[in-house]
């Protein structure tokens, strides 16, 4: 269920097999690279992402696809999730930052 | 401890071939997600923020060394180097593929442990005291019961699909270290003046967005007649909790609406007309189960140990942990070892697989080959002899296992929080180190002396804030993490409801009104006086005025 959101939003979900979180990416697939993902600016294109998600769920390639707000942050270097919870889900716990699926990606892009 | 037979190494490896055709045909798309999800769930695998995450029963918190071997090596194998132990006596790991859980699930086999029924709506793994079948003041071991309780819940097909979790409890001990009051069913021991063994049996207490304490519901069930009572009370409670709406399908509810009289005569009607015979487990079967668990042969030794004691003299670092991580034993010369999962900076439960082989290693060569998990966390050698701490308290210091704060407000407990739980508001991890750090300090902690914290993220109460003496809720305000303070709960026998102080605070505005409610309690304590004590005493207007009007 796309949440009300007045700024840009990406989707983000859990890759099946392994659980891994991903996100929609410009080419279509699932990245687990934040950077990668692909930006709704208005509710036509959110839609066609969920759109997108769906028939990925119907695939058996990810679960729980959410869109959730996040701008580009840094001068248009990099996104960053406006919330709490997507933050620590698109980098990791912020207590073990040595474990975080992302941090790894996130750091190689030069984000954080 | 027991052990497997034929019949329960059969059911278990059943179970894992048949989750791993589940996870075969979920990857193949035979399975959407809506119909994988409670499968898996009863398997205990659950789909957190970063991945999958597998809870694996402990139960009534009872391991061999060979057991946590195991755990720490599916730690290495499948997941990132470390388990989490939870309040349930469980552990978690945070990390797992769901293509390699059913290969996690054959590993536990072999070493008779399982994930079955740590999810879902059933008979969740039974809990009891952590230094059962070691304790001083014990009447009776009550893992044998639950043992028994295990045995029944297992598979039960009336009660796999319940209204929603159910929590068991028992306990042997005068001294309530199982939270007994807060769970669905409680059992205490009693011993009758005429010698018959028997359990007072509570019901509906529970934790969640409605915290309710457990009420007596019987005052005494002969041993020999408890699962068939409990078949009676799981009963009324399937046809009758409420399905409609899950924040209200919790027993705790069910008895607060009926009233405990009338839900109590709804058990005892469905009791009479049980055929208890077919219920209630032969004598024999009990008598089998009494002998898995008979205590150790300890050769009885001197209370007073010349090294013990020149080593406290001479290490404080070590006297304090005499002081605070060892307990009595029932066998003169021997004691209880709490082996501290709550380093200060470090996460409340979390042990990497280095420290659970030491771990391992130290319950095989000092302790039986026994060992506990506690609800508060922690790792318990049951039976060690007094000559040994030395030794001991050296190969767990050289492995940051040497914390000497059991009970004391740094021990606290928390749960995963925002950092792993998809369901939580707000950190709770971060907070506790906070915490730790601003009280960093061995004197001052042994001055406040016991202290129970217990912080959770989200109203779900995984980290028991409802019976802190302090308790810490986090909640999300507007998208920011908040914290409520409440104080004066309690999960012993003396249980109690914590009552929120007031409004919230961000994270270093909850440690200074910490320090303002301590502060409090040291300049308002009589001789004696636990901060709960002194609360009950005094009341929460001074503790309020502290933290709001400086």
């Amino acid at each position: 269920m796309a949440k009300k959101s007045e700024g840009p939003q990406i989707i983000i979900a859990n890759r099946l097999d392994d659980g891994r979180v991903v996100f929609l990416s410009k080419a279509g697939g699932w990245s687990v690279t934040l950077n990668n993902a692909v930006q709704a600016d208005n509710p036509e294109q959110l839609k066609a992402l969920l759109e997108t998600a769906v028939k990925s769920v119907d695939a058996n390639i990810i679960v729980s696809p959410e869109p959730i707000d996040a701008a580009l942050s840094g001068g248009g270097a990099f996104f960053e999730p406006s919330h709490i919870k997507y933050k620590i889900q698109s980098q990791g716990p912020t207590v073990r930052p040595d474990l975080g699926y992302q941090a790894a990606d996130i750091k190689q892009a030069g984000t954080a | 401890m027991y052990a497997y037979d034929t019949y329960d190494h059969a059911l278990v490896n059943a179970r894992v071939e048949e989750f791993r055709d589940q996870v075969n045909r979920r990857l193949s798309g035979e399975l959407t997600e809506e119909e994988f999800r409670p499968l898996r769930l009863m398997n205990g695998l659950y789909l957190q923020l970063h991945a999958y995450m597998l809870r694996v029963a402990i139960p009534y918190g009872t391991l061999n060394s060979a057991q946590l071997h195991t755990l720490a090596d599916i730690a290495d194998k499948y997941d990132k180097g470390y388990g989490h132990f939870t309040t349930r006596q469980n552990i978690q790991y945070n990390w797992p593929k769901l293509v390699e859980t059913p290969d996690i699930l054959a590993d536990l086999a072999s070493v008779e442990m399982h994930a079955i029924q740590t999810s879902g709506n059933c008979i969740r793994n039974v809990t009891t005291d952590h230094f059962a079948g070691a304790a001083k003041d014990e009447l009776f071991d009550t893992r044998p019961h639950g043992e028994l309780i295990r045995q029944w819940s297992t598979f039960h097909p009336e009660f796999s699909f319940l209204p929603r979790k159910f929590k068991i409890a028992v306990a042997g001990a005068t001294v309530d270290r199982a939270a007994l009051r807060w769970h669905d069913i409680a059992l205490q021991a009693i011993i009758k003046e005429s010698g018959e063994r028997g359990f007072e049996v509570y019901v509906g207490g529970g934790m969640g967005r409605s915290p309710f304490i457990a009420k007596t519901i019987r005052d005494f069930i002969p041993e020999d007649q408890l699962i068939a009572y409990l078949e009676a009370m799981l009963r009324v409670y399937n046809q009758a909790g409420r399905r409609d709406n899950k924040y209200k399908a919790r027993i705790k509810i069910l008895v607060h609406e009926m009233g405990l009289d009338a839900y109590k005569d709804a058990v005892e009607k469905e009791y009479a007309l049980l055929d208890k015979s077919n219920i209630d487990a032969p004598k024999a079967e009990l008598e089998r189960l009494y002998r898995y668990f008979l205590p150790p042969t300890l050769e009885v030794l001197s209370e007073d140990d010349e090294e013990v004691a020149a080593l406290a003299k001479a290490n404080p670092l070590f006297s304090v942990w005499l002081d605070r991580n060892i307990d009595a034993h029932k066998v003169d010369g021997h004691r209880i070892v709490t082996i501290s999962l709550k380093p200060h900076g470090g996460i409340a439960g979390d042990a990497t697989s280095e420290q659970m082989r030491l771990v391992a290693d130290l319950s095989k060569d000092y302790s039986q080959n026994e060992l506990r998990v506690s609800h508060e966390q922690n790792l318990i050698l049951p039976h060690v002899a007094l000559r040994d701490l030395p030794t001991i308290f050296k190969k767990l210091d050289a492995a940051g296992l040497s914390t000497a704060n059991a009970g004391l407000m740094t021990d606290m407990i928390v749960c995963p929080g925002l950092d792993y739980c998809s369901l939580a508001n707000a950190r709770s991890i971060p907070l506790s180190q906070k915490i730790a750090k601003r009280f960093d300090d061995i004197a001052r902690l042994q001055d406040i002396g016991e202290l129970k914290v217990k912080i959770s993220g989200c109203i779900n109460s995984c980290g028991h804030h409802h019976a802190g003496h302090i308790g810490i809720l986090g909640v999300d305000k507007k998208g920011v993490e908040n914290y409520q303070l409440l104080l004066g709960g309690s999960g012993g026998e003396d249980a109690s409801k914590a009552k929120i102080l007031g409004r919230g605070f961000d994270e270093d505005g909850t440690v200074d009104a910490l320090e303002r409610v301590i502060d409090v309690y040291l300049r308002s304590r009589n001789d004696g006086e636990r901060f709960l004590d002194t609360y009950r005493r005094i009341g929460e207007q001074p503790f309020k005025e502290a933290v709001y009007d400086h």
